[in-house]
């Protein structure tokens, strides 16, 4: 047996080098000081969507977009074997991907991870998370059940805002007037083609970025001098703890699909009135509940529009923030750098939470 | 019938029930299976002369005596208070069926705690031949207590035939020793060992993370030794899971199955996908320990313990939960639903009154609080009004004439019933079932639904 191992393994390294691939990952380490649990969220979000590529190809095999989409669902929701844990897993990773991919971007913000070098990991970071919504947004109307319809159709309204180029995009993405089965069928082609399309190279090159600069340390590690700095080897040490948290994350997976298996609503039927209560996903629910106090405060188009263009203003600082907060050493933009952070959280947590007690 | 009147708002009663036992599942099965520990460490220690151990198994001693001997017995005293006010004919059933069984239990709970704590306050003072010697008796005396308890409890899944042709002829006592090794006694028997192990192994990883020095050789080598606790049941629970599932008869296997193809039937298929967290949980363990201690044991700390006990509690509490739902639609299979009507009463309840036969509810004199009598005494074994399994949600939709046809189909219980794999049949007579209708479709109504607990108003002046 040993010697089999040993033959196989020569055979692969003659063709595939793995001796040096190893000895790499040996020889790259990873910092271990009181804030080392927030490393893990990096390979948590990518666990989680690995979970989705998965079971979202299972999910393929009995899915038909278009005027079928609904009873595909409910096939697959009440007849076909363990079709309901696909579906339901695949529901609430998708879930816990978006609040992995957030913990790890609020954790990378804190930590000051997107300083030079690593400028371009940040970026490409925020550009996966708005590929995650999209996703999220676009996989939430598969099901076509009323929920879904009508989250939907409110959804769509929202670029719909922006002037010249709002109606064209979401009248594309709709393929028509209203939300219709044909939208599900765009959606569907986003959902499981353009946007993995554009994930994965993108992920793959946030991945190589990750390799090439390695974990960053928060300041108050940079402070320290090298010799009172721990770290432990990437492979197999951190590779282990990590494997371990993926565990952790597939239990809860699975604890959750079990116990809140994802239901199927009643078919949507664009005649009926719109259920009570229709609200997006949690992950939309800030930018939703800021556009709804805009339109209150300024009534008519303007104050949406007015809403939009902070909500944009907003991100597009979040996003720049590398671009301020340059200097290595703790002074004062590192300080404003900190409290904008800590200012967005709490108004993303503000507003989620004010979005669902203001909801009917 | 007995006097129905624990009202549990949100949760029902039975989750009273669940969450004080998955508490006391997990206490007490350390308790086996620590039991076990403690001697064979100690065993161990002694043998390779390392004083430096056994001052760490001192102070694990302490805290298997405090976590079992506090929190294991007053948890276990809760459900005693528990499943007598949530059910008490069955409740009452058990002791009389088992008085002997119950007996020698509590003889054997007073040996154990006297153990537990001899064992503790003795290290040192005693020879260590004796003192081993205590430890070993613990072992025995808890292990004996698994091995009745057992009985009981797989008695409720499995009565056996024997015992079931003497139920309800006065003769039931003859019968106790089938009863007892009952088809699951032995499969069951042997997965709580294996439970009993793996919590050992566990629990000694949480103590030990606190416990142990983190720059001590010694905290490594005993993270290692523990986590081997875990080796048994992960290769061997896998094949008495399979023996106790092959010894189930047909009907309680095709409730495991009912959620396989679906989560339609809502509550109905948990069964199955509370077995899934079994196996899945399990195996998370299994995996956390190797990667945690094993791999790690340097690094080892109460963060890590916590992952793995929170996925045990998970198991264990899956595990616990599935093994009530395979009970559906009884609390004693093919003896008492779960409502605790007798199955040989059921027929006699339909001819002469459930609520003739409910001395508590003997002032309910209209109609509503006549169906509210009737939904105390058979629907809140399972179901509350507005929470778990919340009967306004269930009837959602309903009108009284839709209610009246259900409850129809609950009565009948024909043999294509849907409901009749798993809900008991509504017994009572004509005038008794459309009471409950009345009260059932107000509760559904969307108005309606303010809980009005006249009855338990009215059992209190009286």
């Amino acid at each position: 047996m040993k010697q089999a191992r040993h033959s196989l393994y020569k055979w692969l390294d003659e063709r595939l080098d793995l001796t040096e691939i190893l000895a790499f990952a040996r020889k790259k380490t990873v910092p271990v000081h009181r804030r080392s649990f927030w490393y893990y969220w990096g390979g948590l979000s990518l666990f989680f969507f690995l979970v989705q590529a998965l079971t979202g190809t299972l999910l393929l095999i009995y899915y038909r977009p278009g005027p079928e989409a609904y009873e595909s669902v409910r096939q697959i929701t009440y007849e076909i074997d363990f079709g309901w844990l696909i579906r339901s897993i695949h529901s609430w990773a998708a879930n816990l991907m978006i609040f992995a991919v957030m913990t790890h971007m609020f954790s990378v913000f804190f930590m000051k991870a997107y300083r030079k070098p690593r400028e371009l990991g940040w970026w490409s970071g925020l550009g996966l998370l708005g590929l995650a919504l999209f996703f999220g947004f676009s996989g939430y109307l598969l099901p076509m059940d009323e929920l879904s319809y009508f989250a939907t159709k409110v959804g769509l309204e929202i670029p719909a805002l922006i002037p010249w180029v709002g109606p064209k995009a979401a009248a594309l993405l709709r393929g028509g007037v209203d939300v219709s089965a044909v939208t599900t069928q765009r959606f569907f082609a986003l959902h499981a083609a353009v946007l993995p399309a554009l994930f994965v190279p993108l992920l793959a090159f946030h991945l190589w970025l990750v390799q090439k600069h390695g974990n960053a340390v928060p300041p108050s590690e940079e402070l320290k001098p090298p010799e009172q700095r721990r770290s432990i080897p990437f492979f197999p040490d951190f590779a282990l703890k990590d494997l371990a948290m993926w565990l952790i994350a597939l239990n809860l997976l699975v604890l959750l699909a079990a116990m809140f298996p994802q239901g199927l609503g009643q078919p949507a039927d664009p005649l009926a009135p719109a259920p009570q209560g229709i609200h997006p996903e949690w992950y939309f629910m800030s930018s939703f509940q800021t556009l709804k106090m805009f339109g209150k405060w300024f009534p008519g188009t303007a104050g949406e529009a007015l809403g939009l263009i902070v909500f944009n203003l907003g991100l597009a600082i979040w996003a720049l923030i590398p671009l301020y907060d340059n200097k290595r050493a703790w002074g004062l933009r590192a300080r404003i750098a900190s409290y904008i952070g800590l200012a967005a959280l709490a108004l993303l947590v503000l507003t989620t939470v004010w979005g669902y007690l203001a909801l009917d | 019938m007995n006097y129905p009147a624990w009202d549990v708002a949100h949760i029902g009663s039975g989750w009273v029930i669940g969450i004080i036992a998955i508490f006391h599942v997990l206490i007490s099965h350390f308790a086996v299976g620590g039991g076990l520990y403690l001697p064979i460490a100690e065993r161990k220690a002694l043998k390779e002369g390392r004083r430096e151990w056994l001052n760490l198994l001192r102070k694990h001693s302490r805290f298997f005596l405090i976590l079992t001997g506090v929190f294991g017995a007053v948890s276990g005293v809760g459900i005693w208070f528990a499943i007598g006010l949530a059910n008490p004919e069955a409740t009452s059933a058990l002791i009389h069926n088992f008085v002997f069984a119950w007996a020698a239990e509590w003889v054997f709970f007073l040996v154990e705690l006297s153990c537990a704590a001899v064992y503790y306050y003795t290290w040192d003072r005693v020879s260590p031949r004796f003192h081993l010697a205590v430890g070993w008796l613990y072992a025995a005396a808890s292990l004996a207590t698994l091995i009745i308890i057992n009985g009981i409890l797989t008695f409720m899944l499995t009565p056996g035939e024997a015992w079931l042709s003497a139920a309800g002829t006065g003769r039931e006592a003859s019968q106790f020793w089938p009863a007892f090794f009952n088809p699951v006694y032995w499969p069951s028997l042997f997965l709580r060992i294996l439970v009993c192990l793996n919590l050992a192994g566990v629990w000694a990883l949480a103590s030990y993370s606190k416990i142990a020095k983190a720059s001590d050789g010694l905290r490594a080598e005993t993270l290692r030794w523990s986590a081997r606790w875990i080796a048994p049941g992960f290769l061997l629970l896998p094949v008495f899971l399979a023996w106790f599932l092959w010894s189930l008869p047909e009907p309680r296997r095709a409730l495991l199955e009912l959620g396989v193809h679906t989560i339609g039937p809502g509550a109905f298929t948990q069964a199955t996908r509370a077995a899934l967290v079994v196996l899945v949980a399990s195996a998370g363990v299994a995996g956390l320990v190797y990667l945690f201690a094993w791999k790690s044991p340097r690094d080892f700390g109460f963060s890590h313990a916590a992952a793995v006990l929170a996925l045990a509690a998970a198991a264990t509490g899956a595990g616990e939960y599935t093994r009530e739902l395979l009970r559906k639609p009884y609390v004693v299979v093919r003896y008492m639903y779960s409502n605790g009507v007798r199955v040989q009463d059921a027929a006699r309840f339909n001819r002469e009154g459930f609520l003739t036969r409910s001395l508590w509810a003997a002032g309910a004199a209209s109609l509503e609080k006549r169906g509210e009598a009737m939904f105390r005494g058979q629907c809140m074994a399972c179901h509350t009004r507005k929470g778990y399994r919340s009967m306004r949600r269930l009837l959602a939709g309903r009108n009284e004439e839709s209610i009246g046809n259900l409850l129809r189909t609950l009565h009948e219980r024909k043999e294509d019933s849907p409901y009749r794999a798993f809900m008991p049949p509504l017994v009572g007579t004509e005038e008794e079932i459309a009471a409950l209708k009345t009260y059932l479709a107000k509760l559904a109504a969307p108005s309606g639904g303010e809980e009005k607990p006249a009855v338990v108003k009215q059992i209190a002046s009286q």
